[in-house]
């Protein structure tokens, strides 16, 4: 039994879509998420083995979904889609396959069998996202896009990874490396990111450490091991 | 006495000059209002002659000439300007004071002087704006009438002996005066007639061709085909009178009206070797009758002798022609010629103005059915998935819903006319409005309000169903909270409003997808009632899009 996660903004979709994998015996549908983010949470806590993508949602749109998901957890990609526009789009991508609205039973079973194939072989599925333009971020009950130009610096602690910019910090569900590797910010410690746009100054300490100061006077520290590379990024 | 009869005799040979000038070509440049110098060195040489021969025509009194010598000078200073008066007057003058006698000098002085008072005339009536009086018998013969008498008050004051010259006077004055001024004033009379003619006949061709363009106008903004091509050469041939008139496609004759149609037959192909040389060459081609014949290639019977052929052309490509017949028995006239020229001419700027209307319209029709295109398939597989997805447990919502798509799609296909009633608009919406509203369900609120009274208002068909389908697609389906679209209508300050209003605040953002629809909708609400009329849109970012219809409550069509 394949554990499937469905993503797409219209309730009936979700539904018929269940029904539908239900009835061929193959998957457990370990859970359903009307967007995004709710699709980011579900895919960390869930784990499932593929994801049902609608293209167009609100806001974040499946192929922006794609690169906020970290490597580690990435699962197989089947895009669900009215418009046959996207299907081409969906290839390039390397989705494994692409159904079109409303999804016919056969031609679901030819995914079922590609499905298969690819988890029994043990091939870690790879997506090479567009980059990050903006990122999501949950501000109480509304999701915040904050343009990664505006980003000062990312931590992350136990209670999870949170973006500093002009406005405050704001809590989000994509990952340090998520970041790192689809946006401009730059790694300068274990549990930091920075955008050297807004670095004002960086102070050297002994024993190879060092600390950054941001244009808005907010200081970020620099590891030993980042520190290097920081140096050769910044020509210091 | 005896003087005055042999110079109305010499009179009269000029005025059979006068005649056959006016008669020839050279005549032509005086029917137009301004002479240029290649005109004016012809009148020189004209009337220089008529000066030199009223010298030679003149009879020889007592050791002097009485003679006509100073019509040529002063009708050419009166026409051309004190200069051409001069220069003739010189000329004439010349030619007398060489022939010798007392008066020699005193009269080659005069003549050049006479010129000149002839230009001063024509100068001042030019001044004063009285244009229409230098071709006034009575002004040429009060003109020369005084250059007469200062000629003669010069000869006096110049010839000597004094006593002579005294006795001269006496004898030539009146006579001379008498008969100059009189033969002027019949020369410029026969002018007159004869520039009063030329000016007659444009008048008339403009006339008729102002007919033809304001008869033909009409119907040919349908462009040519066999029905209208009768009418045309109805028109034409009534209006010119021509003995008959044929119009023809590049292949086949279309229409064929007059003498001669019982063997010309509309539909048959084109066999006339001069019609394909006017088509293949793109040129007039004129069979007067005389130098070259028109022979009927299909009956020997046929009475039409002479044939003009002009080509119809859209841009450079020629697409027909129209043909001029005469019959044996009848001249083709030139303004008949000039005048099936003009009206072909004009034809073919109304057919280009056609095809660019129709064009115009296409254009029109073409973006409309792109925008149902770009829509359609999207809405309906979405529309057909979500009801299939409520077939499974809801199977009368289902019906339901498939009730309102089948009206939907049914009233996109019926609405083929560009006017619609703003009650058969939100009728269609709402339609799509239900399905959608179910296909994305709490996420979507609609909220509509309409003035009951402003439901029989006209409006172009299709200007809310674009306006609404960007509020879903681009606004309301990208929003993860709760979408509001508002559709409202009411009146103010005599005039109709219409808005369409959601809460995604999206617009400046897809500018470009927006903006066709609504682009389309504001030209066609411009083209149907005026430029005061049309879309407006005001975006809040991330708060409200708002598109404002304004359309007069009373629907006169611009």
């Amino acid at each position: 039994m394949m554990r499937a996660l469905i993503v797409d903004d219209e309730i009936y979709s979700r539904e018929e879509l269940e029904a539908m994998l239900q009835e061929t015996g193959e998957f457990i549908v370990s859970g359903k998420c009307a967007n995004a983010l709710e699709a980011i949470q579900a895919i960390k806590k869930e784990k499932p083995d593929v994801l049902f993508l609608d293209v167009q949602m609100p806001v974040i749109n499946g192929f922006e979904l794609l690169s906020m998901i970290d490597e580690k957890l990435m699962p197989n990609v089947v895009f669900v889609t009215a418009y046959d526009e996207y299907a081409l789009k969906a290839f390039e991508e390397n989705t494994l396959d692409y159904l079109l609205k409303p999804v016919e039973k056969g031609r679901l079973a030819k995914t079922v069998q590609k499905l298969k194939r690819m988890l029994n072989g043990g091939e870690k599925p790879v997506f090479a996202g567009p980059d990050i333009k903006k990122i999501p971020c949950i501000l109480s009950s509304k999701i915040k896009l904050i343009n990664t130009s505006d980003v000062e610096y990312v931590r992350s602690n136990e209670s999870g990874v949170y973006v500093i910019c002009q406005g405050g910090d704001f809590f989000t569900e994509l990952t340090l490396k998520v970041l790192e590797t689809r946006t401009n910010l730059v790694r300068c410690h274990k549990q930091f990111l920075v955008n050297v746009d807004h670095v004002d100054e960086i102070i050297l300490h002994e024993n190879m450490l060092a600390e950054i100061k941001t244009k808005s006077g907010n200081s970020v520290p620099v590891s030993r091991r980042y520190l290097k590379i920081l140096r050769e990024k910044l020509n210091f | 006495m005896e003087l005055l009869f042999h110079l109305i005799q010499a009179m009269s040979v000029f005025l059979v000059v006068a005649y056959l000038y006016c008669k020839s070509p050279w005549f032509k440049p005086l029917t137009t209002d301004s002479l240029r110098t290649r005109d004016k060195i012809y009148l020189y040489f004209f009337f220089s002659t008529v000066s030199i021969m009223g010298t030679y025509l003149g009879i020889p009194v007592h050791d002097a000439i009485a003679n006509a010598r100073a019509i040529g000078p002063v009708l050419a200073g009166m026409i051309g300007g004190p200069i051409l008066g001069t220069a003739v007057g010189f000329t004439g003058g010349l030619h007398r004071y060489f022939l010798g006698g007392f008066t020699a000098f005193s009269c080659g002085l005069s003549t050049t002087l006479e010129g000149t008072i002839g230009g001063l005339v024509h100068l001042y009536l030019f001044k004063k704006n009285k244009t229409d009086l230098l071709f006034a018998p009575r002004v040429a013969f009060i003109t020369t009438f005084f250059a007469e008498i200062v000629q003669m008050i010069i000869i006096l004051l110049i010839s000597r002996p004094y006593a002579d010259a005294l006795d001269l006077v006496k004898v030539i004055a009146i006579p001379m005066i008498l008969s100059s001024s009189t033969g002027t004033a019949l020369f410029m009379s026969i002018s007159r007639d004869q520039k009063n003619m030329y000016e007659r006949v444009a008048a008339i061709s403009s006339a008729k061709a102002f007919k033809i363009a304001e008869r033909t106008l009409n119907f040919l903004g349908r462009g040519i085909n066999q029905e209208t091509a009768v009418d045309l050469a109805k028109i034409i041939r009534e209006e010119t009178g021509v003995g008959a008139v044929a119009i023809t496609d590049k292949e086949k004759v279309m229409a064929f009206i007059g003498y001669g149609s019982d063997h010309h037959t509309p539909g048959s192909p084109i066999v006339s070797p001069l019609t394909m040389t006017a088509i293949n060459e793109n040129k007039v081609i004129f069979a007067d009758g005389e130098k070259e014949r028109y022979l009927c290639p299909v009956s020997n019977a046929c009475p039409l002798n002479s044939v003009l052929v002009v080509p119809l052309h859209i841009d450079n490509d020629v697409i027909g022609t129209i043909k001029l017949y005469e019959t044996r028995n009848k001249r083709f006239l030139n303004m008949n010629k000039t005048l099936g020229e003009g009206i072909t001419n004009l034809l073919s700027n109304q057919l280009l103005l056609s095809r660019y209307e129709s064009q115009k319209n296409l254009l029109i029709q073409t973006e409309l059915k792109l925008l149902h295109a770009q829509i359609n398939p999207h809405f309906l597989f979405n529309s057909l998935n979500t009801i299939i997805s409520i077939t499974r447990n809801n199977a009368a919502r289902a019906r339901e819903l498939l009730t309102h798509l089948s009206n939907f799609f049914r009233k996109n296909l019926k609405r083929g006319s560009d006017i619609s009633t703003l009650e058969e608009e939100l009728d269609q919406v709402t339609s799509y409005l239900q399905i959608e509203k179910a296909r994305f369900d709490d996420r979507l609120a609609i909220q509509i309000d309409i003035d009951p009274s402003l439901l029989k208002l006209r409006v172009p068909t299709f200007t809310l169903q674009p306006l609404i389908e960007n509020a879903i697609k681009h606004g309301i389906s990208g929003m993860l909270e709760q979408g509001i679209t508002k559709v409202t209508a009411y009146r103010k300050n005599g005039l109709a409003f219409i808005e369409i209003e959601d809460n995604a605040g999206t617009f400046h953002e897809k500018e470009t997808n927006d903006g066709l629809g609504i682009r389309i909708v504001d030209r066609r609400i411009k083209s149907l009632f005026g430029n005061d009329f049309g879309t407006t849109v005001t975006c809040v970012p991330n708060e409200m899009t708002r598109v404002t219809i304004k359309i007069p409550l009373e629907a006169h069509t611009a």
